[in-house]
Order: C-alpha cells, then structure tokens, then sequence
C-alpha cells in the first residue's frame, strides 16, 4: 500500500514541482556585494563560478580563454551610466601543474599563477574597480557587473576577402546553432556611499 | 650603425610578437614534444607544412604559432575546420600538439566573390563554382559589373590555380571573355573626342592571363605574368586590336596587435601594368597603382586610412583607365559626370570611422588627363557594415543639391 502511494504523483504536483524549480533557478542570481575602498567602488561575487563548461574544456585543451567583465555604474536605475570599467583576462590551465593562471591584460598588465579554479576566479573579481569620483555620499547609485567569455575566432568564417562562401553558408544552415557564449551578470542597488563602510587604500588587492 | 642595429632588432621584434593574450599562456614554458594531425584526411597536407609541423618539436610552444598553422591546414585542406589540443607529453614539462580536422575536404565550392547595388550604376556581382583536385583548383564563374569600370563587363572567367614548393609559389591561368556596354556618356565623349578614335570603344574583350605569385617572406608576395587581351572593336570597319602587358604586383601585409588589445593592420599594394610591341601588342603604355591602408582598432572602435596613387602613360584601352566615382572611389559622385573616359592620373584618400556597426567615412580625390587641372573632390557617408556586408549612403560634397547615392554590397 505504502509503495502505491510513492509512486502515484498526480499532474497537479508534476506541475507544483515544475514552477517550483522555476522559482528556485530565479532565485539562484548571483549575489553582488560592494565595497567602498580608497576612490573606488570593489565588488565580491562569492556565488560566482565561471570556470565551467566549454571555456573549462578549452583551458584543459591548454588554449588561452579570454575573460571580459565590465562594471557600469549608474544614478538612474541604469537608464544611462553614468561610467564603465570594462577589463580583459586571459586564462590559462598549466597542464603539468594542473592549476590555473591569470593575465590582467591592459596598459598595468599584471600576472598571477599555481592557482585553483575558485583562487583564480577570486583573483579576476578582486582585481575589478570602479572609480567612485563624483559620486555625493547620499545619492543612490547602482551597479552591474557582466562577465563572458570572448568569442573564438571563428575560423570557418562565410564571409571574407574571397567574398560570401555559399559552400560554407550551406553547412552553417544546416548544422545546429552554435551554443552561445557562456555569460553572467549582476546587479546591486540602490547603493549610498553613506551606507558602504569605507577602507582605505587598496594594498590587499595590488597583488 | 648603432641605430641600424637598433631599428634590426625592433623590426625582428615586431615580427616575431604574438599577441598578449597567447603571450599569457602558462604552457609556453615547456617544449613541444609531438605534433599530430587527427580528424578527416590529415595525410593530404603538403611536405612544406607538414615540415613546418616537425620543426616545432623540441621547441618551446607557441600557441600563437598553432592558430596559425591550424589556419593553414584548413586553407590547405579545404575542411571545414581545424582546432588545436595541448596535452601532456610522455616526458615531465613536455606537451603534446594535436591538430582535429573536422569536415571532409569540400572538393566543390560555390561563392559570390562580388555584390554591389547601387542607385546609379545598378547590379554588380559575380558567382564562382570552385572543384579542387589534389593541389589544383578549377573555378568557373559569372561576372557582370557595371561598376569598376567606365564600361559594364559581363562574361565568364575561368581559372586553373595550382600551388608549387610548399605553398611558396602559386601559379594561376585565368580566362575570361567578356561582352562590354558603354554609357551614352562615355560613348559622347569618344566621338566628341579628337584624340579617342572610334575604336576606342569594344564590344567584346577576352583575356588570357598567367601569373605565378611567390611568397618572398611571410608578409611580402611577388606576382609577375602576363596579360593577353583581345578587343573586338564595335565598329566592324575596325580591326581586333590587341592589349598585350607584363603584369605585376607587390604586396605587403602585416597584422600586429597591441598591448591593449588593440590591432594594427597594414596593407601595401604595388601594381604595374607594361603593354609593349614586344608582345605584339597594339597598345604601349605603363600603368603603376599603388595603395596602401592602414586600420586601427580598439574595443568596438576601427579607424582606416587608405590611399591611392594611379598613373598612366602612354595609349591605352578604357578599361586601363582610372575611375572614380563607384563603388570603391569617391563613393557618391556619378563616374561619367567625373570623366566619361576616366583619367590617368589618380589621386584618392578615404578615411572611415566604425563604432561597432555604425560606419561614416569621407573620400576625397582627384582624377585627370595631362593638360587639365586636378580637382579635389569630396564625398561623405555613413552607413552599417557587418561581416564585410554595408548599406550606405553616399553623399557628394558639391554646391547646390544634395544628391544622396544608395549603395549595399559586400567588401566595397
């Protein structure tokens, strides 16, 4: 008798459990902590886990991933911004040593490697900053950070000096799309600088 | 001497840099142990590359170096793609290179090497079938191009390409017939004109043409051949004349990407063009074009400059001559309001600004004959380009109205 009962789930509860692991998911966006340190707002994503998927696979291929992120911040609810921090780091998986090393590409390039994949990650965000300049300690603000991996290059390209391939046009067509980029974003606010304990200086994070 | 030394060893640096982000690569610290080659048909790549393949063993890696070759073995093999693997070697702080070959080799191939419309001088385009046999490949296309020319082209171009010395030197036999249609412009112009004699104008064109091109250094091509070029005049009273030249070409390209993530791109072209009685040509007169551009890019901004210097001497048939005012030139100026016969002399700059997918760019230039005064023209546009695909609209810098010119094509 006990055993008819487990198995007996009517389509109502098929239908409950559904819309629940839909609110769960919802649920699940990342977290964006901020912090106020020196001129610049930091931010902490403790939920953030990028290292995954096909970015991940092609690290243990030994290629470079580049990672972009951008900070934006904005006094209207993002309906215009009011500045971006957009950065670029490059990813490598050493596969001898089997951990993980970062580049912070730019004009202060700066590298750090023996890293695990959670180390690695926290490095990236460590290393994200926006100047707060400008910024009244009692206006609202907010802000979003955004992280995707940078496209390959695409090397079956359709189009180029030669013209349109109709050849290659054909196979795109029928082929399945290609899975988008991986990507992941979050957003924090209303935020006053008021509110945001301020540290000063930013040696901790100049590694 | 310090100095030559000096510039030496930044050119030597400049051509050996790879991109920052490769640069970055934990792996180039240990040295290449194997290279293989996995996937469909990776026996067909020539001796030549796959040398260059061994050579990389008992170096450092160089990821830089693989997105290269992968590019190479695709282009080689005609496959759909080539990726690349870095796996642990046999021995400690050695790696193993694994190239995947993914897709049969196309043995045919169909493209659009060319497609303009424009709201003056109508359609342009061009489609070509390519069927590849070993290292030869065998292209039969259709053209018709009211564009490049004072006259509209339209005909067939058949052409038998072949590599040879490992891809260092490339040999290409084309053929082409074409029948020609002039604008009443241009035909005005040629019976108005003392010097332009009636035979001026042909009815039909068929051009025979080989030329091999060598690979000099990886970023600097020599093409030498010949052209042969057959006119049927339109007028019967008139002999077929012939256009025969020496033709060549310099080319010179080199991509460089910066710190920043921002990309350099040069590009130099030399082409001369010298018909002679030698060649039992009805035409003698020398034809030098050169151009070069330059494009800088950074996060979704690209600026360009290109520049373009013709000159021509002696008698020439029309389609030798300079144009402006297409597709490419000058863009929104009407070429038969420029010169019905075009010039030879030519002098043009095009400067473009790209955010994202937003373009704008301003052409000036000058086309004349000896005797006459070049005058400067101007030209604005603004449009949206992807992929090498554009809708534009052009306007002409001139006093009175403003005539925009709509213009979508691809690689103009």
């Amino acid at each position: 008798m006990a055993r008819a009962k487990a198995v007996e789930i009517s389509r109502r509860r098929w239908l409950l459990a559904g819309l629940a692991l839909s609110l769960s998911r919802a649920r699940a966006a990342l977290r964006l902590d901020v912090t106020w340190e020196g001129d610049d707002l930091c931010v902490n994503l403790p939920q953030l886990h990028f290292l995954t998927g096909k970015p991940l696979e092609r690290l243990h291929d030994g290629a470079t991933v580049v990672f972009l992120t951008q900070l934006t911040l904005t006094t209207d609810n993002f309906s215009t911004a009011m500045r971006r921090a957009p950065e670029r780091f490059a990813f490598s998986y050493d596969l001898w040593e089997e951990t993980f090393a970062v580049t912070k590409l730019g004009p202060a390039s700066r590298t750090i490697a023996h890293l695990s994949s959670a180390a690695a990650e926290a490095w990236c965000v460590e290393n994200l900053a926006i100047s707060a300049s400008g910024l009244a300690p009692d206006r609202p603000f907010w802000l979003r950070f955004e992280l995707r991996a940078a496209e390959p290059r695409d090397e079956a390209a359709v189009i180029g000096d030669a013209g349109i391939n109709l050849t290659r046009l054909v196979e795109i067509f029928s082929r399945r799309p290609r899975d988008q980029q991986p990507h992941w974003s979050a957003e924090a606010g209303p935020l006053r600088l008021g509110d945001l304990k301020r540290i000063s200086g930013r040696a901790a994070r100049n590694l | 001497m310090k100095l030559v030394r000096l510039g030496c060893v930044l050119w030597g640096s400049l051509l050996l840099a790879g991109s920052p982000e490769q640069d970055a690569n934990v792996n180039t610290r240990y040295t290449v142990e194997s290279v293989e080659l996995s996937g469909d048909k990776p026996a067909d790549i020539s001796t030549g590359l796959r040398s260059e393949l061994v050579r990389m063993v008992g170096e450092k890696l160089n990821p830089s170096a693989l997105d290269d070759l992968a590019r190479r073995i695709r282009r080689e093999l005609h496959v759909r793609a080539v990726s690349h693997r870095v796996l642990r070697g046999q021995t400690p702080e050695h790696v193993r290179v694994v190239f995947d070959v993914r897709g049969r080799p196309a043995r045919f191939e169909a493209s659009v090497p060319k497609f303009l419309y424009g709201s003056q001088s109508g359609f342009s385009g061009a489609v070509e079938g390519t069927a590849t046999v070993g290292s030869r490949a065998w292209t039969i296309g259709l053209v018709s191009d009211g564009d490049e020319l004072l006259e509209r082209y339209t005909g067939v171009v058949a052409r038998l390409e072949d590599t040879l010395a490992s891809n260092r030197v490339r040999l290409r036999f084309q053929f082409a017939s074409y029948r020609e249609q002039w604008d009443s412009q241009t035909i005005d112009a040629v019976n108005r004109g003392p010097a332009a004699p009636s035979s001026a104008l042909y009815g039909t064109r068929q051009d025979l043409e080989p030329v091999a091109t060598f690979l000099l250094a990886r970023p600097l091509t020599l093409s030498v051949g010949a052209s042969f070029e057959r006119l049927q005049p339109l007028s019967p009273a008139t002999r077929t004349e012939m256009a025969n030249a020496i033709i060549s070409t310099l080319h010179y390209h080199r991509h460089l990407e910066g710190e920043d993530a921002n990309q350099q791109d040069w590009d130099a072209a030399y082409n001369l063009r010298a018909a002679t009685s030698l060649l039992a040509s009805d035409f003698a007169y020398v034809r030098h074009l050169g151009e070069v551009r330059y494009v800088y890019s950074w996060g979704r901004s690209e600026i360009s400059d290109t520049v373009n210097v013709g000159l021509l001497t002696g008698r020439a048939p029309l389609f030798e001559r300079f144009v402006a005012g297409n597709g490419s030139l000058l863009r929104g100026w009407n070429k038969f309001e420029l010169d019905p016969l075009g010039g030879s002399r030519l002098v043009h700059n095009s400067v473009a600004y790209r955010y994202g997918k937003v373009e704008v760019f301003y052409d000036s230039g000058a086309l004349w004959d000896p005797g006459q005064t070049a005058v400067i023209r101007h030209s604005l546009g603004i449009g949206i380009r992807q992929n090498g695909l554009c809708v534009a609209l052009a306007f002409p810098v001139r006093e009175g109205h403003i005539e925009p010119v709509f213009m979508v094509g691809m690689n103009y």
